[in-house]
């Protein structure tokens, strides 16, 4: 009997751990327990890219060295740094960006392990719209035997439509789900939607 | 056995080489951009095509002559794996932009063309899905190039298409559409009018000495496209052992070095990219090199 009971609240344990793990779980409450930064940066990303348009991204686990890609007319440019190189801010200056404001914007990325932010164009009734994509490492999801690492926001600009499973949907009539990156989005509210990836872009 | 493999596997190096025909200057084009400019310009409409029931008319005439004045925009869309049909297309739209013109034209009016010997007659699911890929950025709106891009993926076949061979709607995504390297290559002898010398395969790297001193000779007489692993170019996650395969084909526009710092200028994805690595980045990202020059041309 004590052997059945051991063994029952094994598996409850083993059970619960898995769940409360499950990227299901970890989906809006990420959000609402860190609205507040992640808003901001979406924020603050919006408007500087609006001056240069530009991503940035953290290519190493440690969140030490960052990517930025600078987006011209003609041409765009791809520079990885550590983050603590003083090449970092001469070659922002170099391009006019307002320096500290990006750099600003790295470290608040990275104390949230954001791995990746960028514009990203859709198109509906082939008019333009810009959501902007942000994707987290999030604690949550570092299981080692985690497949999908990370926890992807998408901030659209305007109110989108959602079937009865919370999942984005193309129009409010037409009932086709959107996919974003090959993956299937998630409502948080009118204007976030979430979903996990294997991916941070 | 070895041939087997080769053939398998896609090598193409070392077995071909072809001489570098000297006689003919780099800038020698087989039509030249006014040409197809005066060609698609004299068309003031399109009529609807029977054979490509959700293609735009309007649409259509409007992103074939956006690719004839600026080629850099040709874009193969957002998580496809039409990238090697990209780079296939932004040369041809090079060498020969009237043939470019006149060939979609042709496939979008008669559901069918015949392109130097080249016979494109497209599947049903291929003449029903182009005009309707969504969520590929600005491919969405481009249907001349959805269609071309399919019925390229739907014509040309390897051995990386042996499972998937007819198309169903999502297969722009898989393997349906890849291309690997022999492909490419196949793809490029058969289309465009260019002699073409390949180094690598899909598995093994380049035997190429300096790969920095190989391309940037070769890019004073032709077109050099390089089969790169995309993977560790531009890391989609943060997984330290990534399985060294190439997936992406890009076409080298200038390639200069200074000290150890190789700064390279590529064509991918709609426009050109600016990137500096090392000598043993560039080394460890390269599958293949397809190397371009003129065969001939009727430029005036």
């Amino acid at each position: 009997m004590p052997n059945k009971l051991i063994r029952i609240i094994l598996l409850v344990g083993v059970v619960s751990c898995i769940f409360s793990c499950s990227p299901k779980n970890i989906s809006t409450k990420y959000y609402y327990q860190h609205e507040k930064i992640l808003d901001k940066i979406e924020e603050t990303y919006k408007a500087l890219s609006l001056e240069h348009p530009f991503t940035i991204g953290f290519t190493d686990k440690a969140f030490k060295t960052v990517s930025i890609e600078i987006i011209t007319d003609t041409l765009s440019y791809i520079y990885e740094f550590d983050i603590s190189e003083p090449r970092l801010t001469d070659t922002l200056l170099a391009y006019h960006f307002n320096a500290a404001k990006v750099i600003k914007l790295i470290q608040q990325m990275q104390s949230i392990h954001s791995a990746w932010i960028k514009n990203y164009d859709y198109y509906v009734d082939e008019k333009k719209n810009t959501l902007v994509f942000m994707s987290i490492r999030a604690v949550a999801l570092k299981s080692p035997l985690a497949y999908k690492k990370y926890y992807v926001l998408t901030y659209f600009q305007q109110p989108q439509y959602f079937d009865s499973d919370g999942r984005l949907l193309d129009k409010r009539k037409r009932r086709r789900l959107r996919k974003i990156n090959g993956e299937i989005f998630r409502r948080i509210n009118d204007k976030v939607c979430y979903t996990i990836s294997g991916k941070f872009r | 056995m070895v041939l087997m493999v080769a053939v398998f596997f896609g090598i193409s190096s070392r077995a071909v080489a072809f001489p570098i025909p000297a006689a003919v200057p780099l800038e020698s084009v087989t039509s030249t951009r006014q040409q197809a400019i005066a060609f698609v310009d004299a068309i003031k409409q399109l009529d609807s095509s029977v054979y490509w029931p959700n293609i735009k008319p309007s649409l259509f005439l409007q992103n074939l002559k956006a690719t004839v004045y600026d080629p850099v925009s040709i874009y193969p869309g957002n998580g496809t794996n039409f990238c090697g049909y990209g780079a296939l297309s932004y040369l041809f739209l090079q060498d020969d932009p009237l043939g470019y013109a006149k060939l979609l034209l042709d496939l979008y009016r008669n559901g069918k063309a015949n392109f130097g010997g080249v016979v494109f007659d497209p599947s049903d699911p291929i003449k029903k899905e182009a005009g309707r890929l969504r969520y590929k950025g600005i491919l969405d709106i481009h249907p001349a190039e959805q269609m071309w891009f399919l019925c390229l993926a739907d014509h040309y076949k390897g051995y990386v298409n042996i499972f998937n061979r007819k198309y169903n709607p999502g297969d722009e995504d898989r393997f349906w559409a890849s291309v690997n390297f022999a492909k490419f290559d196949r793809m490029v002898r058969s289309l465009l009018k260019y002699k073409i010398k390949a180094k690598g395969s899909d598995l093994i790297r380049p035997h190429v000495t300096d790969p920095y001193q190989y391309i940037s000779d070769r890019l004073k007489t032709g077109k050099v496209v390089l089969f790169i692993n995309n993977r560790i170019v531009h890391k989609k996650n943060h997984v330290k052992i990534k399985v060294a395969l190439p997936t992406h084909f890009i076409v080298v526009e200038k390639i200069s070095k200074e000290d150890d710092l190789i700064t390279l200028v590529y064509w991918d994805y709609g426009g050109k990219t600016l990137m500096q690595l090392s000598s043993a980045f560039l080394r460890r990202i390269i599958f293949g090199i397809t190397y371009c020059t003129k065969k001939e041309t009727d430029a005036k």
